[in-house]
């Protein structure tokens, strides 16, 4: 589904600014990776850089760092974590973010505490839905996705 | 893989003092842009206006300017640096020679801080760089 040609996916947990996406996976870990959004608003990316596995992540501390002509900035952390390991197709290529944003995940990541109090503080389903909707709305955007 | 994809430096703090301002457009991107960064690396980043780098904060000048014909507004960069985690201040010594008052700055700033704050930054930053 999508809302102003930017993809959702309702089967997985947003943060409340849509920035990143977080999937449960079997094995207790969270893939994290960038919204349809914020490759559009980044641009076409040109690095990424993710923390080394094994560094702890508190609230607030990014889990990388993105670099696009227009734009740098953190792929934000919402909750206590450790970097399990990062997408080696994507630090080699990291236009993969641009051209499939929720294929393209960026890290993997085990929380701090359980998997339910990490995705507690995310959004998911209608209410990620309506949230994410409403900022391509007030933002008027319209997104693109990225081709080689 | 290549080791420079992971990030494992150590948090640092780094000023960074703006002087650059509307006489040199081209100039006044980067130092936000590289802000972002710093911020997102962890870095406790500072950004001093001062000089003609002042009149970036006056209502209606940054949000008019742009690096590169046709690119983002300086604005739009102050704005990224600042929710990357920058911390941005404006030199109140150097106000009433652009004849800059507090009620026309932009929301965006932080602190309005004397000569000896910055001092202060410079002294106790790990990193400072001047643009």
């Amino acid at each position: 589904m999508e809302c102003n040609g930017c993809e959702f996916r309702p089967e997985l947990y947003y943060d409340d600014q849509y920035q990143i996406w977080a999937r449960r996976e079997e094995d207790g870990s969270l893939t994290v990776g960038m919204t349809d959004i914020s490759q559009t608003v980044a641009g076409k990316i040109l690095h990424v850089r993710v923390r080394r596995p094994g560094t702890l992540r508190p609230v607030g501390k990014p889990v990388a760092t993105i670099e696009s002509g227009k734009w740098a900035g953190p792929v934000p952390n919402v909750f206590d974590c450790v970097i399990e390991a990062a997408n080696h197709s994507v630090l080699e290529d990291p236009n993969l973010l641009n051209i499939e944003p929720y294929e393209a995940w960026i890290a993997r990541v085990r929380p701090s505490g359980t998997v339910e109090q990490a995705l507690s503080v995310m959004l998911t389903g209608d209410a990620a839905q309506a949230g994410y909707c409403e900022r391509t709305r007030r933002e008027d955007l319209h997104c693109e996705r990225g081709a080689r | 893989m290549a080791d420079q994809h992971y990030l494992d430096n150590e948090e640092k703090s780094v000023v960074i003092v703006m002087t650059s301002g509307p006489s040199t457009p081209h100039r006044c991107a980067t130092p936000f842009y590289i802000g972002s960064i710093l911020a997102s690396m962890d870095s406790d980043v500072h950004i001093f206006f001062t000089m003609e780098g002042v009149m970036l904060a006056k209502r209606g000048v940054a949000e008019n300017l742009s690096a590169m014909k046709g690119g983002k507004t300086i604005l739009e960069f102050i704005r990224d640096a600042k929710a990357a985690g920058v911390k941005l201040h404006l030199c109140k010594p150097a106000m009433p020679g652009y004849e800059l008052d507090v009620s026309d700055i932009i929301a965006e700033i932080d602190e309005v801080s004397n000569a000896g704050a910055l001092a202060d930054l410079i002294l106790s930053s790990d990193k400072s760089m001047y643009f």
